[in-house]
């Protein structure tokens, strides 16, 4: 019975996330009332433009914040809030339970140690393993990350190796201690497309090795549609709309999401012409008082301006007064 | 890196040379000399004295004899105004003197510097962060030259603890003062350079990384930290120790300490050309070594630059 409700609860649960962070000149918020779940095992994406939120969202649940920022509300894992973690106990989840990719290979690799010693210390300091033990297995991740002659490249510096490698050393990190779950920040955004397709291939065959769940944080709806479960699409700190990404691409329910998808290429259909949104991303001075897409919403109704939509529906969910569907 | 290190010594070859070169005319080219003086010399007796010291024949010949001692018997020549001694025989008298209390001064921007620095990084805003600023601007407003005097009325005077003056073979009590007075102000700019490139190097990147390893904050910083955070101070140490010698005339001079500061200004004020000019050139020999010296030390530190070094 205990099993059964284990199994079927969430692996982690946000609720009502906010991040603020305080400026020169004021507030910022820049997420505001995210709530989600990822299942074990589950991939979802968090997609939106840049400045959306996407980031902080992930530096919070990891008690990452820049030192301006402040998170409110609760990320339940394991029965417990990450938010009132006292520092030792959330070290213990740090990559060990929810390890992280960051966005930029480049800058979150520490240039003055080896490869060897950055991937060895986690081992180390989450399974007490021995310095011979952690090389192995430093090793083994940097083998299965596919580098090439890995064995004569532990002990090299990361200015030694290409982008690409250094992405695929930085999820090799994430993956040392086999966490629950995993948080891709743009894994692929700084390379190019070939070795990006790469890179989501290998993330997607550990996915299915060893059953981590996956948070998988894009702009690119393209690398979302072979991936992902569910999407959860962000525009300026808020939820628009959350569906199964099948249904996500076959029939977008919020305008903002319709919008990103005529912003992609179609291979299908290469005639039809791409639109940009026009305007620009809103002001994020201010909390929230309507839906923030509105401004630059085609669609949008004088009622628009004024309320902020809930987030609702069964399967598709979205937050918006005039979703598609309606006005077709 | 040998090889590296090969080379930057083949360049100060002729580095040195052309600042030989150039000191030599700058300063033969000054009014006045050794020998002049408020009542002048007989000519046939000033003749004399100029044969006896090489200075009758043209300068390019004292220059290239100049040139050759030193090469061939690593030797500056006679002093010009101190009798029977040789530019060696000052330098080996008063150098150790100056570049013991300097080491020692050196130890002491470092040990209290770095630290302070650091711990004024990680308690951002707190006592500490104030104790240093406080620091800061109390080495601006005490200078070695005041500071020194004030030391000694404490130290010596009032409470009888040091001597304040002296040198006796190089025993500690009399290395402290020099060493402290010397150092204080530089001591304070290494803290504040440390503390500003601590707090740089703790927002970056590679720092959130290592603590999203779950790593604890202590481990953080002497392990990932603690290396990139100190190359801004090495950088600044290898001239400031050089300031630091050549810069310790007042100290030389206050402390009588019997230091090479003395002799630099005994030769100034005499136009002792060789010892200026030996002096010079030993102060550029120092200042090759010691950047020599850091750049290794960098390499040690910064793998991208040793691999650059071939
Ligand atoms: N330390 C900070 N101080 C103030 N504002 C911040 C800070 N960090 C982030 N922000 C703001 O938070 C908002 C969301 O940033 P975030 O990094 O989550 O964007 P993102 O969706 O990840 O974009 P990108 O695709 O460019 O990575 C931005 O508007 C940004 O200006
Ligand atoms: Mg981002």
């Amino acid at each position: 019975m205990r099993d059964t409700q284990t199994n079927t609860a969430p692996l982690l649960s946000v609720r009502d996330l906010s991040v603020r962070f305080r400026t020169g000149d004021g507030l910022v918020h820049a997420v505001n009332n995210v709530s989600f779940d990822i299942d074990v095992g589950e991939k979802l994406a968090v997609v939106g433009e840049s400045g959306s939120g996407k980031s902080q969202i992930a530096l919070a649940i990891m008690g990452l914040l820049a030192k301006n920022g402040e998170a409110s509300g609760k990320i339940m894992f394991d029965g417990r809030d990450l938010l009132h973690l006292p520092l030792g106990e959330l070290n213990k989840i740090r990559a060990r339970q929810i390890g992280i990719i960051f966005q930029d290979p480049m800058s979150s690799l520490n240039p003055y140690m080896t490869i060897e010693r950055q991937l060895a210390e986690i081992v180390e300091l989450h399974e007490g393993a021995s310095r011979r033990d952690a090389r192995k297995r430093a090793l083994e991740v940097m083998d299965a990350v596919q580098i090439p002659d890995a064995r004569a490249r532990l002990d090299a510096y990361p200015h030694e190796f290409s982008g690409g490698m250094r992405q695929r050393i930085v999820i090799a990190m994430a993956l040392m201690c086999n966490p629950r779950l995993i948080l891709a920040d743009e894994p692929t955004t700084a390379l190019d497309v070939t070795v990006q397709a790469q890179i989501m291939k290998l993330l997607g065959d550990i996915q299915r090795d060893m059953g981590t769940a996956v948070v998988l944080i894009t702009h690119d709806l393209g690398v979302v549609a072979g991936f992902c479960d569910e999407t959860l699409v962000l525009y300026g700190g808020c939820i628009m709309e959350q569906a199964p990404t099948l249904s996500i691409f076959d029939a977008p329910g919020h305008p903002y999401t319709r919008g990103l998808l005529r912003a992609v290429p179609n291979i299908e259909d290469p005639a039809a012409s791409l639109a940009a949104i026009p305007g620009s991303p809103p002001s994020q001075r201010k909390p929230p008082a309507a839906c923030p897409f509105a401004p630059r919403c085609v669609d949008a109704v004088d009622a628009c301006h004024l309320t902020l939509p809930d987030l609702d529906g069964d399967g598709s969910k979205r937050a918006c007064l005039r979703p598609v569907e309606v006005l077709t | 890196m040998l090889n590296f290190t090969l080379r930057r010594l083949f360049a100060v070859i002729p580095t040195i040379l052309v600042l030989i070169v150039f000191s030599f005319y700058l300063m033969r080219l000054a009014p006045g000399g050794p020998f002049t003086s408020e009542r002048p010399l007989p000519p046939a007796v000033m003749a004399n004295v100029l044969e006896r010291y090489g200075m009758d024949e043209p300068l390019h010949v004292q220059l290239w004899s100049y040139i050759k001692n030193i090469v061939l018997y690593f030797d500056f020549g006679p002093s010009f105004s101190q009798k029977d001694r040789t530019v060696n025989d000052v330098i080996a008298q008063g150098f150790p003197v100056t570049l013991t209390y300097g080491f020692w001064s050196a130890i002491f921007v470092l040990v209290c510097g770095v630290p302070l620095g650091i711990i004024a990084a990680l308690r951002h805003n707190g006592f500490w962060d104030y104790t240093m600023t406080g620091l800061a601007i109390f080495s601006q407003i005490f200078p070695n030259f005041v500071l020194a005097p004030l030391m000694v009325l404490l130290f010596t005077l009032s409470w009888g603890l040091l001597p304040g003056g002296g040198w006796n073979g190089g025993q500690w009590q009399y290395i402290v003062m020099p060493a402290i007075a010397l150092g204080t102000s530089y001591m304070a700019g290494v803290a504040r350079l440390t503390r500003g490139s601590m707090l740089e190097v703790l927002n970056s990147p590679f720092i959130r990384t290592a603590r999203a390893k779950g790593l604890p904050e202590r481990t953080i910083i002497i392990r990932h930290a603690l290396k990139p955070a100190l190359l801004p101070t090495l950088t600044y140490m290898g001239p400031v120790f050089v300031y630091m010698i050549t810069g310790s005339v007042f100290i030389d001079v206050f402390f009588s300490t019997g230091g090479i500061g003395q002799d630099f200004i005994d030769g100034a004020y005499s136009r002792d050309y060789s010892i200026l000019l030996g002096l010079a050139i030993l102060y550029s020999l120092l200042t090759f070594a010691l950047t020599l010296m850091l750049d290794l030390l960098y390499a040690w530190i910064d793998p991208k630059v040793r691999s650059s070094m071939g």
